[in-house]
């Protein structure tokens, strides 16, 4: 019987344990520990009262006197008074161990109490600290593009862009699209060509490749559904390159068979970056790739149509290559709407300043 | 002895239960004292939306069209129940359009024949007087060619939307590092009462004959559908925002007044009649700049 009792009394020692390590957490205010010195001031005494002025005894000079002064010779500092007076409850003060310690420089430098009554004019920027750095890292971005404003043929496409980011702001890269087997031309031109007997040149696609330059002015963050923060960058780009595309045969499709040309292309940008993490990031880019293409000739040469000379094919032979295509070049713009991920090497990275 | 043994398990158990009761309960005052418990994502944040109404010119240019582009000028009149929810309205009139690349082309060199005669714009002399049953290979200079096929496409006239707006993101934005403004980011749905200018249907009983050139008119429509937007709003002050929205509008309609279905296997051939079965279902889009007057002044969060 005895035993158990022990066995209670064990038992109530160790319930009663951490409620007594949980106890610490509320001091009595006459023993409440003043804030240490590095303590920024500024937010302190901006939000909560001074916690020296909320604690009537010990005044900071007994405080200082009751303590013996920090190493250095600070015992008249305020900030020191502190910090000791808050250690009489039983911690050691750094600034006796280690004096040069940056927050025991800081201490000396102004009177906390003194500062604490000022008032703050913080200048606080927008984004204090930029999300994600992308200096020296790399991006991969895999995307799918979609067709914006050909409503002939739509020229979907799955794509990557490869930058290396030069600075915060400045990459250069690659990107490319592959066109070839999504081109769709739509039912509206068999519509037309049927209602109104005029037929539109189309064209397919294959392949464009870009070098680009990225440039990353806005940055910024956002708070959804007023519980979490995300952030995002927007950047635009463009540079110079290659895209291959031939004309579908619409007007002559018994004779023309239409190969692959290579056009060069400007490509402009501007694109939007949500993150994830500090490495991985939807994107939403909308491009313009610009150039010049080769159409379909609407009308059809009447030459005679037998086999003549080497070629097989007199000069105004409909079957003459020559007269397939349209003589003039026409400016093209086949902007695009891409969808995809970023995720950006390395996957870490330090910041030069802390926050 | 089994007693005491009893005794002591149960004591033994009783500590243990309280220990990892007291855990559990340690681990819960952390979470109802932590300093951020409760906290809101953002402190102080001006609350540019709550209870203050918005009113809001808009310019609207529409996308992809095929055959005519309209720039559509209102307003838009919301109120905001919380900073992320609000009520309102969006109206807009068409007040000036412009033809396509295409429509240009058609007109041009589309041949008036009695194979297109019901469907391209004429000046009439059809062949023989019998245009509703047209002959292949009739000679096209016995129909006019100087009508304009621009006349018979389609506008939209006026568009009214009652709508919820939703405000899911609120941030800010830096540019070049100079420049830093309050932004949001809001979806906008609702329905929409769209009134379009379109071939007037033609062919059917009491209609005018297709191929008569005043069946090339048009004449108004009234479509119900539904809307939705996105739009992203920049806040430099209190009072004034400015927004660009894009915004989807789709129905069926015939922006080209063609006769295209109707009639044959499935009713995918032509029937020389111009009705509804020759509508055929748009995504229109449009971009809208708009610059917003709020009031009354925005409250502040805590």
């Amino acid at each position: 019987m005895k035993q158990a009792r022990r066995w209670l009394l064990l038992a109530a020692a160790l319930v009663l344990l951490p409620q007594a390590a949980y106890a610490q957490k509320k001091k009595p205010k006459g023993t409440t520990p003043a804030p240490a010195a590095p303590v920024s001031a500024d937010a302190d005494a901006d939000s909560t009262p001074a916690p020296a002025a909320a604690t009537p005894p010990p005044a900071e000079g007994s405080a200082d006197q009751a303590t013996p002064p920090p190493a250095g010779g600070e015992a008249g500092a305020g900030v020191g008074g502190e910090a000791t007076g808050g250690d009489t409850g039983g911690g050691m003060d750094i600034c006796q161990i280690t004096p040069d310690a940056p927050q025991c420089q800081a201490a000396k430098e102004f009177n906390l109490g003194a500062e604490a009554k000022k008032t703050i004019r913080a200048e606080v920027y927008a984004v204090q600290q930029q999300y994600v750095l992308k200096g020296g890292r790399f991006e991969i971005q895999p995307f799918f593009a979609f067709t914006l404003n050909d409503q002939f043929v739509s020229h979907d496409a799955p794509g990557l862009a490869l930058n290396y980011y030069l600075t915060q702001v400045l990459a250069v890269g690659v990107v490319g699209n592959w066109y070839d087997g999504l081109n769709s031309p739509s039912d509206f031109n068999f519509q037309l060509r049927r209602a109104a007997h005029v037929a539109i040149p189309l064209n397919d696609y294959q392949l464009s490749g870009d070098v680009n330059f990225t440039y990353v002015p806005m940055y910024g963050k956002f708070a959804g559904f007023g519980d979490f923060i995300f952030n995002y960058d927007g950047y635009i780009d463009g540079g110079l390159g290659l895209i291959r595309t031939k004309p579908i045969s619409v007007i002559d499709p018994d004779n023309r068979l239409f190969s692959w040309n290579n056009l060069i292309n400007f490509d402009v940008g501007i694109g939007l970056r949500i993150f994830f993490n500090r490495w991985l990031a939807a994107t939403l880019e909308i491009r313009d790739i610009m150039y010049f293409e080769r159409i379909e000739s609407t009308t059809v040469a009447t030459g005679a149509d037998v086999p003549v000379g080497a070629m097989g094919y007199g000069p105004s032979s409909p079957t003459n290559p020559a007269t397939w295509y349209d003589t003039n070049t026409h400016f093209t713009n086949d902007v695009q709407m891409q969808v995809g991920l970023s995720v950006f090497l390395p996957t870490s990275f330090e910041y030069a300043l802390p926050k | 002895m089994k007693r005491r043994f009893v005794k002591a398990v149960l004591a033994a158990s009783l500590a243990v239960a309280a220990m990892s009761g007291s855990r559990e309960a340690r681990a819960q005052e952390i979470q109802v004292t932590g300093p951020l418990k409760g906290a809101p994502a953002v402190r102080h944040m001006r609350l540019y939306r709550k209870g203050r109404f918005e009113f809001a010119p808009t310019a609207s240019f529409t996308l992809l069209d095929e055959y005519r582009r309209t720039l559509l000028a209102g307003a838009r009149l919301n109120y905001y129940l919380t900073d992320w929810l609000g009520i309102g309205v969006w109206g807009a009139g068409g007040v000036w359009s412009e033809t396509t690349t295409l429509t240009n082309e058609v007109n041009q060199y589309a041949p008036r024949n009695v194979e297109t005669v019901i469907n391209v714009n004429h000046t009439g002399g059809c062949p023989g007087g019998n245009c509703s049953s047209p002959t292949p290979g009739a000679s096209p200079s016995q129909i006019g060619s100087n009508a304009s096929f621009a006349d018979q496409t389609a506008k939209l006239s006026y568009v009214i939307a009652p709508q919820v707006t939703f405000i899911p993101f609120r941030g800010k934005l830096a540019i070049f590092n100079k420049i830093f403004v309050d932004t949001d980011l809001s979806l906008a749905a609702g329905l929409a009462v769209v009134g379009i200018q379109e071939r007037q249907y033609c062919g059917g009983g009491g209609q005018l004959p297709c191929y008569d050139p005043a069946s090339f008119a048009t004449a108004g429509q009234t479509k119900i559908t539904w809307t939705f937007g996105v739009d992203l709003t920049f806040w430099p002050s209190n009072l004034v925002s400015f927004g660009i929205e894009y915004r989807a509008l789709p129905f069926y309609w015939n922006p080209a007044g063609f006769d295209t279905r109707g009639g044959g296997p499935n009713g995918n051939y032509p029937d020389n009649q111009v009705n509804s079965s020759d509508d055929t279902f748009k995504f229109n889009q449009l971009v809208t700049l708009a610059v917003g007057f709020s009031f009354p002044a925005p409250k502040i969060n805590e």
